[in-house]
């Protein structure tokens, strides 16, 4: 009970507050510029909380992440232009709305379903994370060994089309994540004799090139001499009831909000979906279900409350698997992940015992960003929507000089920002190729860790080959991780041969047309 | 250059680099076998063994399709310009060498200037070329954005973070 206490008061001293505070009113703004998400401004600023204590650091990037998955919805509203993936559907309902002068009611409601959802999946991640973990702590190395092998080919089929090339970037991350000191011999591995690699590459000089440089790499190619510029302006109608959200409107989809969060949690909760996955599927649920199904698609407010609250209940809910098994389940997870790794702390079951007092903490900093998104966001929410309009000339030099600075903080070293270039260059690549950078940067993150597990595993059975038949769960969690990459490549076979069948048809239907 | 052809290329590609690997790079830099635990070149073997299986099946895949000559879909017959939409979930596409090089090219150069000339000059400079790059034609906006932001960042390093700013100083 004293740590719970003592951990609830380091959370609402006045450093914490003020860096929450900024996480979330930076995170919404951020969001709302078109192309910048939240995991690409964690990695972004995580070289900024170098100086921070742990609790002030975790706190100001969950609060930086909460603040994008709503701004995300700014721009997706106000232009049908997606500030984040996830919002995507919030813009099939919301832009109708600010056509009919309604967005700032399309953006209230976007607000208060995320906040809701964010509230209900914080609230779930703070009642079972702890007891969860408690179990997993009965887990030893052949089960981590096996549960990373899982995750890392569940994740492997996000961002790609293709399983062999996920498999084959998570390999790559693999790769790269084992450049170092070697753990058993303490000597340099795959070093190629660069004094630099000793202590292996750092993860924010890469994360910020996979994540940040390459995207914007990417954008400038579609602006790059046509002088960028700026969207119209957009226009709300002077009207009360058309600006404000009234209890009616509220109350009338709070069935679809709660829907919404408890997808949101499932989804989240599991690694590799991520909140574009439970936002459709909220909005599908939610357009199956409603009364008003013709109105989706033209400006329903129950469009938006099924979309805005699936995704925004990811965010917490992404930090089970992180919290209770070290596993984790989104890009957002994976550089908290990295956070806590920078700020001496190895994500997973032993994060409730050694540093309880830390985990209430980033618990009470939770729930305060919930309650700092509903207030910036309500008293914020017509000076966010000028985020929308910051001139391209001005944003895109200030990311790409932000990357290369924000690399350079980290050590004081100039190699890292040729690492970060480095990782930018073949995150364009990546990306051009449809190779999953998602599953590069998890295979990268957690590879330290699956061969921990993997040494420990070969020396406790002393190099006996069937320690993982004498481990029930163990051998549940390979055989699943079998059963995913087979039943993966069984789906996108088929999916592949459906598709030429399709093709065939057209062509015979166009050659008998012709 | 159809899609096909071009992941055919990639893969050969990652099967050359992964023989590299496996022949020269891990036996070459890898620890001695200590006679305990795992060998230390036993991951990297098992991730480059991952990536050179898959490349392999890949092939074989791309293999059958061509030699059977089945009618592959839409988006494999031509390659397509751009295959990405507003909402950013696919970024697949043809590959812009000039544009990557007009932006690469001048972050190398930074690097490699900062450590002579300086933080201020090499960053000023930097920006400059960048937003011309990017399209801006407006000199004055131009140089106010470059020293606006090669000052905020040397104010926010230098004296928010206390870390010095890279190469040598003209201030200081």
């Amino acid at each position: 009970m004293e740590m719970i206490i003592a951990g609830l008061l380091d959370s609402v001293s006045p450093a914490s507050l003020m860096f929450l505070l900024v996480g979330v009113g930076v995170g919404v703004l951020i969001g709302a510029i078109p192309g910048i998400n939240g995991p690409m401004a964690i990695a972004l600023f995580i070289p900024i909380t170098y100086y921070m204590t742990p609790l002030t650091a975790i706190g100001f990037l969950v609060g930086l992440n909460k603040g994008a998955f709503f701004g995300g919805a700014v721009s997706a509203v106000l232009l049908r232009t997606p500030g984040t993936p996830e919002a995507a559907a919030t813009s099939w309902d919301g832009y109708p709305l600010t056509q009919q002068g309604k967005g700032e009611k399309a953006l209230r409601m976007a607000l208060y379903s995320s906040v809701a959802g964010d509230f209900i999946s914080t609230v779930v991640l703070i009642v079972i994370a702890a007891p969860l973990a408690a179990v997993a702590l009965f887990m030893g190395p052949a089960e981590i060994f096996a549960l990373i092998s899982v995750a890392l080919t569940v994740i492997a089929g996000i961002g790609t089309s293709s399983i062999c090339r996920g498999l084959m970037a998570a390999g790559l991350g693999i790769m790269v994540g084992l450049i170092g000191t070697e753990p058993v011999t303490a000597l340099p591995r795959l070093t190629f004799d660069v004094y630099q690699l000793g202590s292996g590459l750092s993860l924010i000089p890469v994360a910020i090139g996979l994540l940040a440089f390459s995207e914007i790499l990417l954008q400038l190619e579609k602006i790059a001499g046509k002088g960028g510029g700026s969207h119209a302006a957009i226009a709300f109608s002077k009207k009360l009831e058309d600006r404000l959200l009234s209890f009616k409107e509220f109350f009338s989809n709070i069935k679809t909000l709660l829907r919404g969060s408890l997808i949101g949690i499932g989804v989240g909760a599991m690694p590799g979906l991520g909140a574009p996955v439970a936002s459709f599927m909220s909005y599908d649920q939610a357009m199956k279900r409603s009364k008003k199904k013709e109105e989706f698609g033209k400006g329903s407010l129950e469009g938006i409350a099924a979309s805005e609250s699936a995704n925004s209940s990811v965010v917490a809910a992404s930090l089970i698997p992180l919290f209770v098994l070290g596993i984790p389940g989104n890009l957002a997870a994976a550089m908290l992940m990295g956070a806590f790794m920078i700020h001496g702390m190895q994500p997973g079951p032993l994060l409730f015992k050694e540093n309880a007092q830390l985990m209430y903490g980033i618990y009470g900093s939770l729930l305060l960003a919930s309650l700092f998104l509903l207030v910036i966001g309500r008293f914020g929410l017509r000076y966010f929507c000028k985020a929308v309009n910051i001139p391209a000339m001005i944003l895109y030099p200030t990311v790409v000089f932000t990357c290369i600075m924000g690399s350079y903080l980290g050590k004081s070293s100039m190699f890292d920002v040729g690492v970060m270039l480095t990782f930018g260059f073949i995150g364009y690549f990546m990306r051009k190729f449809d190779y999953s950078y998602v599953a590069f940067l998890i295979g990268f993150i957690l590879a330290p860790e699956w061969e921990r597990a993997l040494q420990q595993v070969v020396i406790i059975s002393e190099h006996d080959p069937f320690m993982f038949f004498q481990r029930p769960v163990a051998m549940v969690l390979m055989a699943l991780t079998l059963f995913v990459i087979a039943r993966t490549f069984w789906v996108s076979i088929n999916a592949g041969r459906k598709k030429r069948v399709e093709a065939a048809a057209a062509a015979a239907g166009q050659h008998k047309s012709d | 250059m159809t899609r096909i052809k071009r992941d055919l290329i990639a893969y050969l590609l990652i099967v050359g680099f992964c023989i590299l690997m496996l022949s020269w790079a891990i036996p070459e830099y890898t620890p001695a076998y200590p006679g305990y635990g795992a060998s230390p070149a036993l991951m990297p073997i098992v991730s480059v063994g991952v990536i050179l299986f898959m490349a392999c099946l890949s092939l074989i895949f791309v293999g059958v399709s061509l030699y059977t000559n089945k009618p592959p879909p839409v988006e494999e017959r031509e390659f397509p310009e751009d295959l990405d939409d507003d909402s950013g979930f696919t970024q697949v596409g043809r590959v812009n060498l000039a544009h990557l090089a007009s932006i690469m090219i001048p972050s190398v150069l930074l690097v490699v200037a900062i450590e002579y000339i300086g933080y201020m000059l090499a960053s000023f400079a930097f920006l400059l070329v960048l937003q011309y790059v990017i399209g801006s034609r407006k000199w004055l906006q131009t140089i106010m954005v470059a020293i606006i932001l090669t000052a905020v960042l040397y104010v926010v390093m230098r004296y928010g973070f206390g870390v010095p700013v890279p190469g040598p100083q003209i201030f200081e």
